[in-house]
């Protein structure tokens, strides 16, 4: 027999011990489904996350202003200082009556009470931006702080809350997802195996007589690994399905909720094709796992 | 074709259910194995079929030391020993054909062959017009028929035969005890575990009587 031969009759065995106990399976399915489901979906959010937070570093720049009596020379330093200290960043010195300007324009109609004020009350400043690898909040509190501490410095300013935030949001997610991601293994695992505990105990007749007449002992298992592996395939199915329909509903309107953020580009698609492989992927993979245990645990050839 | 030198099997904790068993079985022989429920009938085949290792001694069946061989081993020497059972065990939710091409399916016959060789076994057998019944719809002689062909399909070198008739009247008894000797005539190994007096009376072949799990005598005829 052909090894295309071979598969065929595992499938065709493991599809009947499917249809033999039809409820058990479903539920082994369902749970399959729901658990790559919450999965896709913690998976998706956290793209969410990481493209709001590369929207909003886009936006990351220090501002850096200088201290009273400290003018273009020591700004130029402080620049140049900034550009050693974070590699890739690009600094521009901001001189007093631009800053000024730009204040104006941004206030509109308010703009003229400031040609009323005396003298240069902006100080010089330096605007770093940074480049993406530099953007974690450690880093970005680093060279704040050493900034900071320089005598020609008065303050620096740059979206230090934010930045934390939406990290610590990420990190998270991520810790969340993989302890979610471990339960729901540990559990469908448990389903899984449990399903085909059955399924041995329901073929007790069918294996003992293929011993009498000869299996071998990995022919009498495969099957059962070919159901855990299907179980798997089907809950992926499920989970995608239900992925592509939370996508098809939530992703233009978060989109739009978050679209001063992200912009033009919007946020990733929740029933991305890599997403859905990496999904029947992993489905296939915690339906074997499951049906190793089973096999290992309950079925003695 | 089935050695067995000084065989002894006990399970923990209770007597020996056989003793110094020691026996030749030839090619093309056909042996009935009798005495008393007990007396480790069913229990010397297992030991032929690898269900049961021997706790001492040497069992060759076909020239391979059962009690050596390794598990991965035991496969490939069923394939060359058919078993039939009192109990039958047919699997009801398949048809006769389907039970009979069950031990070609678990051997990797092609399906081409299978549809083939079932058919000829079926006529063999005398099922061949019950091929698309399903086991409980026959009788017990002719579910004990699926199982011999089930058993003789892959054309192994002995058949087993554990109370075959157990479960029969009398006439079926006799139309399944003339097919084992028809399997045996075209050179099939056949041993027969009975209990039945009236069968080693009718068939005279060799007759192997245990009690107690110890060979009481061995001959032709009725002991």
């Amino acid at each position: 027999m052909s090894p295309l031969a071979r598969l065929r009759l595992f499938l065709s065995t493991a599809l009947r011990g499917m249809r033999q106990s039809p409820y058990v399976h479903a539920v082994a399915v369902l749970t399959l489904g729901l658990a790559l489901y919450a999965v896709g979906l913690a998976l998706g959010v956290v793209r969410w996350v990481d493209a709001l937070s590369g929207a909003l570093g886009g936006e990351v720049e220090l501002t850096v202003y200088l201290a009273e009596g400290h003018g273009q020379a020591q700004a130029e330093a402080l620049a140049e200082l900034a550009l050693r200290r974070s590699p890739g960043a690009s600094a521009a010195v901001v001189p007093p009556g631009e800053a000024m300007a730009r204040l104006g324009r941004q206030l509109g109609d308010l703009g003229a009470a400031l040609e009323d004020l005396p003298g240069e009350p902006l100080p010089w400043s330096v605007e770093v931006r940074i480049p993406p690898e530099g953007r974690s909040p450690g880093a970005l509190a680093a060279l704040a702080s050493e900034l900071r501490g320089l005598p020609a410095v008065s303050g620096v300013d740059y979206a230090e809350q934010a930045v934390t935030r939406l990290e610590g949001l990420r990190r998270a997610l991520r810790f969340g997802g993989l302890l979610a991601l471990l339960l729901v293994t540990g559990v469908t695992v448990v389903v899984v195996s449990a399903t085909l505990q059955l399924a041995i105990y329901a073929r007790r007749e069918e294996i003992e007589i293929q011993k009498l007449v000869g299996a071998t002992d990995a022919f009498v298992k495969a099957p059962f690994l070919v159901e855990g592996g299907l179980q798997g395939l089907l809950g992926a199915g499920l989970a995608s399905a239900a992925l592509w329909a939370t996508g098809r509903l939530a992703t233009p309107r978060a989109a739009e909720l978050l679209a001063f953020l992200v912009g033009p580009s919007g946020l990733p698609r929740l029933d991305e094709p890599a997403v859905l492989l990496q999904l029947c992927a992993a489905g296939v993979c915690v339906g074997l796992l499951g049906s190793f245990v089973a096999v290992g645990r309950f079925l003695r050839v | 074709m089935i050695q067995m030198f000084h065989v002894e099997k006990t399970w923990p904790g209770e007597q020996p259910s056989l003793q110094d068993i020691n026996l030749r079985v030839e090619k093309g022989e056909f042996v009935f194995l009798t005495g008393p429920s007990g007396a480790g009938k069913s229990t010397l085949l297992k030991l032929v079929f690898a269900a049961e290792m021997p706790t001492a001694g040497q069992v060759l069946v076909g020239g391979h030391n059962v009690g050596r061989m390794r598990a991965s081993g035991i496969p490939y020497l069923r394939r060359n020993v058919g078993v039939v059972f009192q109990d039958f065990k047919l699997l009801p939710h398949r048809t006769v054909a389907e039970n009979v091409a069950f031990t070609l399916e678990v051997l990797g016959t092609p399906r081409r062959e299978v549809a083939d060789k079932v058919q000829r076994m079926l006529q063999r057998v005398g099922l061949s017009h019950k091929a698309n019944a399903l086991p409980p719809q026959l009788s017990g002689g002719e579910q004990q028929r699926v199982v011999i062909a089930r058993a003789l399909v892959n054309e192994p070198t002995i058949l087993l035969a554990d109370e075959p008739t157990g479960n029969l009247d009398p006439a079926l008894t006799l139309d399944i005890m003339d097919l084992l000797r028809d399997v045996n005539i075209r050179g099939t190994t056949v041993l027969v575990a009975t209990h039945d007096h009236s069968l080693l009376e009718r068939y005279r072949s060799r007759v192997i009587r245990l009690e107690k799990g110890r060979v009481v005598s061995d001959g032709t005829g009725p002991p």
